[in-house]
């Protein structure tokens, strides 16, 4: 991302003129009603895509860069506070090297994460290629009905 | 992006939501800055090109432009995820707000009860007898749910907090730290064009969370400053961020269009971005109203958003109106806002409709090249 410029707005942020601002002690906060907002705007939503289902992926797939984002965030927080704290030194993470063991479980655990994110492909095949499966849930409801 | 002043009505953000209102903001900024132009490229290099082809003209009129960009993958692309980005953002806002809720509505009573030294209070006059315009109630404007006006509670604030943080995200920070840019637009566009006056008594109208208001009362700080909304939840609002920030302010629920307000009884009526949040018929009761309650010699200034002046650009414009619930932006497009106040009621030898451009910021920039404001002025 380039390098934004700061809002003119802020070097000339006015001071509030009509006197002292009024300061509010924060309670903890909390929704002991349990009050739920809409999270849903009133309106039709527009369709984007040929399909449907596509329109619904691409919401998916952005609140989970959303989530992946925020879990990042959340790691550099994890290594600056590490830092500060002295626990780790500064670019410990960046340069750190698996040892074969560790590099060996993580290639493991790698691979099983990868084969779970394309099980559906796998999971065709499998059906597809097995001898006894049957033709339809029909067939199933069917059978076990007998 | 400049710094948000979290004022004492905003809610306290934990690590994650902070990080998902910055990666809304960022995701925003990417759309606006490297995607959206896109749009012009792919329409002059294939889409006008293929409908001329075809057709041995070019697109008449933006409506025409809609129907072939709406079959472009890149468009496609770039709309879904721009409606997403406003979905997120709003999302991203609620949550924080909804787990804090008793808080938030326990503050708001707090400032407003509260009696602070040396310095005069605001007030709050709300009508549980109003009803919320239809042009408010068919579709939730710019996708906030529940609008300006819905209470999920009783003496809700939460509308008026999740459209503070919201528009702040909105413009990744572009409308100033408390979101005062448009305020100080009109108020710089006041002093230059009618410089000297002080006017005793200011009428600010749709005036939602206040955030222009208190640009006025800071401006003027001996006049009466009054400010009135259809929303009841963002009224509540705006009366304890005006408290918080110590700036008085006069707010009221009331329709623009027919106001309790005597006749004749303000020196200046503005709105900020509010026309094109109304109706046919209710922009011409809102000139009407404003013409009787100006004083003889009072100033009426409406600021609204450019609407484009090519088919394409009406088409992009109009963005907002199909997908984002501006939907009486459509007809605003080609309307002739001078005309309309004429029509309520305006000299037509004294009244104009200009196109004015701040010199802006660069962030201002991404989100549109050459920005012009339009500002309908009227005398009484």
């Amino acid at each position: 991302m380039p390098k934004k410029t700061r809002a003119k707005s802020v070097r000339t942020a006015r001071k509030p003129a009509g006197g002292r601002a009024s300061k509010v002690a924060r309670s903890p906060g909390g929704n002991l009603n349990n009050v739920r907002l809409a999270r849903v705007p009133k309106g039709k939503r527009p369709q984007y895509f040929s399909d449907p289902a596509i329109d619904k992926l691409l919401w998916t797939t952005i609140t989970l860069a959303q989530e992946l984002a925020v879990t990042r965030d959340r790691l550099d927080t994890m290594e600056q506070l590490l830092t500060d704290k002295r626990v780790l030194k500064s670019g410990a993470v960046d340069s750190y090297v698996a040892p074969p063991a560790v590099e060996g479980a993580r290639e493991a655990a790698r691979m099983a994460y990868v084969a779970r994110v394309m099980r559906a492909v796998e999971a065709e095949l499998e059906e597809t290629t097995r001898a006894d499966n049957p033709r339809s849930q029909d067939d199933v409801i069917a059978a076990v009905s007998q | 992006m400049s710094h948000f002043n979290r004022h004492a009505m905003l809610p306290d953000l934990d690590h994650d939501e902070k990080a998902r209102q910055s990666f809304v903001k960022s995701l925003r900024g990417h759309l606006a800055s490297r995607v959206m132009p896109g749009n012009y490229q792919v329409y002059a290099s294939r889409v006008e090109p293929q409908f001329k082809a075809e057709t041995g003209r070019a697109p008449a009129d933006q409506h025409e432009v809609r129907k072939i960009m709406e079959k472009d993958s890149y468009y496609q692309y770039w709309s879904a995820m721009q409606r997403r980005s406003q979905e997120l953002l709003w999302e991203s806002v609620i949550e924080p707000t909804e787990r804090q809720i008793d808080s938030l509505i326990e503050r708001s009573k707090a400032l407003s009860k509260k009696a602070v030294k040396g310095r005069k209070k605001g007030t709050l006059r709300l009508d549980p007898a109003l009803k919320v315009p239809r042009y408010h109630t068919a579709a939730d404007i710019h996708l906030q749910p529940g609008g300006y006006h819905t209470d999920f509670t009783a003496d809700d604030v939460t509308a008026g907090v999740i459209y503070d943080n919201g528009i702040y995200i909105y413009l990744n920070g572009a409308l100033g730290p408390e979101n005062n840019t448009m305020g100080d637009l009109l108020v710089g566009f006041f002093k230059e064009t009618f410089a000297g006056r002080k006017p005793a008594r200011i009428l600010d109208m749709g005036c939602a969370i206040g955030n222009s208001t208190l640009q006025w009362a800071r401006a003027f700080p001996h006049s009466e400053v009054h400010a009135i909304d259809v929303g009841a939840p963002v009224l509540r609002y705006a009366h304890a961020r005006a408290e918080a920030l110590g700036v008085p302010a006069h707010f009221s629920q009331q329709n623009a269009e027919k106001t309790d307000f005597p006749d004749a009884s303000f020196d200046l009526v503005i709105s900020h971005i509010m026309l094109h949040e109304t109706s046919k018929t209710a922009i011409v009761n809102i000139m009407r109203e404003c013409h009787r309650v100006l004083k003889p010699g009072g100033i009426m200034l409406h600021l609204e958003i450019p609407r484009g002046k090519t088919p394409m650009e009406k088409f992009m414009f109009n963005w907002e109106s199909y997908n984002n619930n501006e939907t009486f932006a459509q007809y605003m497009t080609d309307l002739d806002l001078k005309a309309v106040a004429v029509k309520g009621g305006f000299d037509p030898a004294t009244t104009e409709a200009v196109e004015y451009a701040p010199r802006m910021t660069q962030e201002q920039k991404n989100y549109s090249e050459e920005f012009f404001w339009k500002i309908v002025v009227g005398r009484r």
